[in-house]
C-alpha cells in the first residue's frame, strides 16, 4: 500500500472556530438529579474503554480535542485550533490546546498530558484501541499548549474520529497508577467523579472550575442508576424514583409521548444495521450481483421499521443522514418482489434456493432478533429460502469474523451491524466489511465481499485526511456499493428515546462519540 | 462431632476443586473472549498479541495450573470485561445475593410451614385446598413475571414499595417474594406428607389419648419430627436460590452476584465466572454442612448416633 500525496498542501484552519469560553460565568450549580440508564459501562478510565457503552459514563467526566455539538457539527473542544499539513511527504496534525483548562484535581491541562494519553492509548497491554494510533509515528511537544502528530501515512479515520486522544492528567495518573485511576478518575469534563458501585450507580458532582462557562450543568449532583430491565426502568420513572430515563422500550414510546408532564426525544444512534451476504465463497449464489439485487428488492425495510421496531429506526442508504458523505440523492433499491423473482430467474434460480441465514439473538438493539426473522421471511417470499440459525453474541462474532486462512465460516446470509459513529464516518466499518479480507493486514476482518474496485476505493479513503475529499470519495463508494449491493444490504439505524419530567428537568442532549447521553446542558426547573 | 466435620470438610474441598475444574473447562469451550473484547476492526496481530498477553495461547492444563496456583493466593486475575480484580467484583456482589437468597428462603418457609402443617391437620378441607392452591400458584408463575406484577401493583399503583434498588428492608420485599414463592409448593408438599406420617404415629395418638392440647401435639411434637425432610432440602433450596437469583436481580436492578456471573458467561469473562462459581460452590458446601449439623439439634437421636 503506497501513500498518495493527497493530504499535502492543506492547512485546515477553517475547521477551527473556537466554541465558547467567552460567556460570563453562571450561578453555581445546585440541586440533585437522579437518572437511569439501561446499560452499564465497564470502565471509567478512557484509556481502558472497551465498548461504546463506556462513553455514556466516560463522556461525562473526560473530554477530547474535538467533539460533535448537539446538532452533530464537529466543534473544537479542548483544541483551540488544529490543522493538517505535510512534512517530508508525510501528514502532520498540528494542535493548539485551549489554555486555562483545569482537571478536577486542579492541575492545568498541557500538551504533556496528551502525550501521556497517546502513549497509553497506543500500548496494547493497556488499551484495546492501540491500532487506532498505529499510523502516528511520533508525538512532538512544541510547547505547553501545542503539539504535533506525525503520521507515517494518511489516516482519515483519525480526523473523522475526533482526533482520538483523551485528556488525562499525567501527573495524577502516574501518582495513583492504573488501578487507582479507575477507582478515582480525574478528567476535565463538566462532571467530576464521586463514587461508583458496580451494578448500582455512578455518582457525579458538577465541576465548579469547568472551563466551558456556556455549556455546563446547572445541577450540583447527578446520580446515574443502572436499571437493565426495560419495564423496571419505566416503573422507576413512573413512580418518580428517577426523573430521566434512556432507552424507552420501542413499544412504549407512543405511550410516553402522550404522558402528561413528560418530554420525550427520539434520536438516531451511531449504529448501522445491515444484512450481509457471502459473495466470497465459491459457488455462493450471492456472488452474482443479480441475486444480491433480488435480495435487496425482496425486503420491505420500511415495513420492518414501522411494525417490528415501532418506528424506532431511520432508514439509511450506505451512509446515515448527517454523516460525512451523506447523499440525499442516493436511493435504496425499492421493495419490489416481482422484480426480485425476475432477477433470480435471470440468475438461474427460477425456483429459488436454500441458504443458511444467521440471526443475532442477543438484544444488542431493541427487537434485533425479530428484525432478522422478518428480513429472512421477506427473502423467503421471493425464493431465497432461509434455514435460520439463531446465535448469541459470542457465537455471532465468531461466525462473522475472518482472521484465518481459507473461506469464511459464514456461508450464507447474516444480520450484522457496525457503528459509523456520530456524526458518522464509514471508513472504519467499510475497511472491515466492504474491503476484502487480507490476512495479517487488518483489512476485511468481518468481510464476506471480494471486489477489487471496492478495495481500491476503501484504501484510498483510509489514506485521505482532507474532509472535502473524503466526502466526495465516500459518496462515490456509497453509489458503487449501493448499485452492486456490496458489503451488505443496509437497513436502518436504530433510534433511542429519552424521557424526562418536563416540569422538573431541562435537558439538551449532547452526543459523545456515537452516543447521546452527555449531561452537558442540564438544569433543574424551579 | 469434630471428626464428622473434618470428614465433611474434605468432601467439600473435593467438590470445590471438582467444580473449579469443571467450570474452567466448560467456560473455555464457550469460545474466545478476545474477539468480544476487541473492536471489530482490530487486526489479527492485535488479537494474537492480546491472547498471548492474557495467557490464552497456553495449553488448557497449563492455564488451569496457573489459575489454581494464583487462586490459592486469592488472585483470580483481572476481569476481562471490567478490568478490575475478579475477586473484588465477586466479593462486592456476594453479600447482596446472600441477603436476597436468605430473605427468599425465609419467605418461602414462612408460607410453606403453616400451609404444610395446616393442610395435613385439616386434610381434605378448604384450608388444605387453599394452601395447596396458593403454593402451586408460585410454581406456576415464572419469577420474572411475578416480579413485574409486584412492581406494577406495589410500586406503581399502590406506591408502597420502591420499584428497584437495594439498601433498605423495603427494597428487599418484592425481590424476596419473586424469588421465594416458587419453591413454596414443593416445601408445602414435603411438610404436608411428612406431617401426615407423623400425625399417624403411635406417640401422637398416645398424646391425644392422655389429653394433650392439639397445638402442643402439632407444633411441639409432630412438626419437630416432620421438619427433618424439609431441613434436608434447605441446603438445596438455598443453592438453587443463589443460582436462580439472576432473573430477579435483573428485574429489580439488584446488585448481586448472579447477574454479574451470567453477564460474565455471555462476555466470556473467565476470571469472573471462575471466581463466582467457586464462591457459589463454597456457599453450597457450607450450607449443606450446616444442614447436616442441624439434624442433631432437631433430633437428639441423630446427635447420639453421630
Amino acid at each position: 500500500m503506497t501513500m498518495k500525496p493527497a493530504i499535502g498542501l492543506l492547512a485546515l484552519a477553517a475547521l477551527c472556530a473556537p466554541v465558547v469560553a467567552t460567556a460570563p460565568a453562571r450561578a453555581q450549580a445546585s440541586g440533585e438529579l437522579t437518572v437511569a440508564f439501561g446499560a452499564e459501562g465497564t470502565a471509567v478510565d478512557p484509556i481502558k474503554y472497551a465498548a461504546g457503552v463506556d462513553h455514556y459514563y466516560i463522556g461525562q467526566m473526560f473530554e477530547q480535542l474535538v467533539r460533535p455539538d448537539p446538532s452533530l457539527k464537529e466543534t473544537n473542544w479542548l483544541a483551540e485550533k488544529w490543522d493538517i499539513s505535510e512534512a517530508g511527504g508525510k501528514p502532520v496534525i498540528d494542535v493548539t490546546i485551549r489554555k486555562g483548562v483545569k482537571f478536577h484535581n486542579g492541575d492545568l491541562l498541557t500538551a504533556e498530558d496528551f502525550e501521556y494519553s497517546f502513549r497509553k492509548l497506543r500500548d496494547p497491554k493497556v488499551s484495546r484501541w492501540s491500532h487506532l494510533q498505529a499510523a502516528v509515528e511520533r508525538f512532538e511537544i512544541v510547547d505547553a499548549h501545542r503539539f504535533r502528530l506525525h503520521f507515517s501515512e494518511g489516516d482519515g479515520s483519525y480526523v473523522a474520529n475526533q482526533l482520538q486522544l483523551w485528556a488525562i492528567p499525567k501527573k495524577y495518573y502516574e501518582q495513583v497508577g492504573e488501578d487507582g485511576f479507575s477507582k478515582a478518575p480525574v478528567g476535565t469534563g463538566p462532571w467530576k467523579f464521586v463514587s461508583r458501585t458496580v451494578k448500582e450507580d455512578l455518582k457525579l458532582e458538577a465541576f465548579d472550575d469547568y472551563w466551558n462557562k456556556e455549556h455546563r450543568p446547572k445541577v450540583k449532583k447527578l446520580t446515574i442508576k443502572i436499571i437493565p430491565e426495560d419495564l423496571t426502568r419505566v416503573a422507576a420513572f413512573k413512580t418518580g424514583a428517577v426523573d430521566w430515563i434512556d432507552a424507552v422500550p420501542p413499544s412504549m414510546v407512543e405511550e410516553f409521548t402522550k404522558m402528561k408532564g413528560v418530554k420525550t426525544l427520539s434520536l438516531v444512534t451511531g449504529n448501522n444495521l445491515f444484512i450481509d451476504f457471502n459473495t466470497d465463497m465459491k459457488g455462493s449464489p450471492f456472488a452474482d450481483v443479480r441475486v444480491r439485487r433480488a435480495a435487496a428488492h425482496a425486503v420491505d425495510v420500511d415495513a420492518i421499521i414501522k411494525s417490528v421496531v415501532f418506528g424506532q429506526g431511520e432508514r439509511y442508504v450506505q451512509v446515515g443522514k448527517g454523516s460525512a458523505g451523506y447523499d440525499p440523492n442516493l436511493k435504496p433499491l425499492a421493495y419490489d418482489p416481482k422484480k426480485a423473482r425476475d432477477l433470480l430467474r435471470e440468475a438461474g434460480y427460477p425456483n429459488g434456493f436454500d441458504t443458511p441465514c444467521y440471526n443475532l439473538t442477543t438484544p444488542r438493539e431493541p427487537n434485533i432478533k425479530e428484525v432478522g426473522e422478518a428480513v429472512f421471511a421477506f427473502l423467503g417470499t421471493v425464493g431465497i429460502r432461509c434455514k435460520v440459525q439463531g446465535l448469541e453474541y459470542g457465537a455471532w462474532i465468531v461466525m462473522g469474523r475472518r482472521g484465518r486462512s481459507g473461506p469464511p465460516i459464514m456461508d450464507g446470509v447474516i444480520s450484522w451491524m457496525w457503528s459509523q459513529n456520530l456524526p458518522g464516518d464509514p471508513a472504519i466499518p467499510w475497511a472491515g466489511h466492504l474491503h476484502s479480507y487480507v490476512e495479517g493486514k487488518g483489512w476485511g476482518s468481518y468481510s464476506h465481499t471480494a471486489d477489487a474496485k471496492a478495495d481500491a476505493m476503501v484504501e484510498e479513503l483510509k489514506r485521505t485526511m482532507e474532509p472535502t475529499k473524503r466526502v466526495a470519495l465516500i459518496q462515490e463508494i456509497a453509489r458503487y456499493k449501493n448499485e452492486n449491493v456490496l458489503g451488505g444490504l443496509t437497513t436502518y439505524r436504530p433510534k433511542v428515546t429519552f424521557a424526562w419530567r418536563e416540569d422538573k428537568v431541562e435537558f439538551n442532549p449532547w452526543p459523545y462519540p456515537g452516543y447521546y447521553r452527555g449531561f452537558q446542558d442540564v438544569a433543574l426547573k424551579k | 462431632m469434630l471428626g464428622y466435620i473434618a470428614k465433611r470438610g474434605v468432601h467439600g474441598l473435593v467438590s470445590i476443586v471438582g467444580a473449579s475444574m469443571l467450570i474452567f473447562a466448560i467456560s473455555r469451550l464457550s469460545g474466545d473472549p478476545v474477539l468480544l473484547m476487541l473492536p471489530p476492526e482490530a487486526p489479527q496481530s492485535l488479537v494474537d498479541e492480546t491472547r498471548r498477553h492474557m495467557g490464552l495461547d497456553q495449553p488448557l492444563w497449563m492455564q488451569y495450573l496457573i489459575f489454581a496456583g494464583k487462586a490459592l493466593t486469592g488472585d483470580f486475575g483481572n476481569s476481562y470485561r471490567w478490568q478490575m480484580p475478579a475477586l473484588d467484583l465477586v466479593l462486592d456482589r456476594l453479600p447482596a445475593t446472600i441477603q436476597l437468597a436468605v430473605a427468599a428462603l425465609l419467605f418461602s418457609m414462612a408460607l410453606a410451614i403453616p400451609f404444610g402443617v395446616l393442610s395435613a391437620v385439616h386434610r381434605g378441607t378448604w384450608i388444605d385446598n387453599f394452601g395447596k392452591g396458593f403454593a402451586m400458584l408460585g410454581q406456576a408463575m415464572p419469577n420474572f413475571w411475578v416480579g413485574l406484577l409486584l412492581i406494577l401493583v406495589f410500586a406503581i399503583h399502590l406506591e408502597w414499595l420502591p420499584p428497584f434498588g437495594h439498601g433498605t428492608p423495603a427494597h428487599l420485599v418484592m425481590p424476596a417474594i419473586a424469588l421465594g414463592w416458587y419453591p413454596v409448593a414443593a416445601q408445602t408438599r414435603i411438610i404436608r406428607s411428612s406431617m401426615l406420617d407423623v400425625l399417624d404415629s403411635d406417640y401422637i395418638r398416645m398424646g391425644r389419648a392422655v389429653g394433650a392440647p392439639d397445638w402442643v401435639l402439632i407444633w411441639k411434637y409432630a412438626f419437630r419430627n416432620a421438619a427433618i425432610p424439609l431441613v434436608t432440602m434447605l441446603g438445596v433450596y438455598f443453592a438453587a436460590m443463589l443460582g436462580g437469583a439472576f432473573v430477579v436481580e435483573v428485574i429489580f436492578a439488584w446488585p448481586g452476584l448472579g447477574r454479574t456471573v451470567v453477564e460474565a458467561v455471555f462476555s466470556r469473562d473467565f476470571p469472573v465466572v471462575q471466581a463466582g462459581v467457586l464462591f457459589t460452590s463454597i456457599l453450597f458446601v457450607l450450607s449443606n454442612l450446616l444442614v447436616d449439623l442441624s439434624y442433631g439439634v432437631i433430633d437428639p437421636r441423630i446427635r447420639r448416633d453421630g
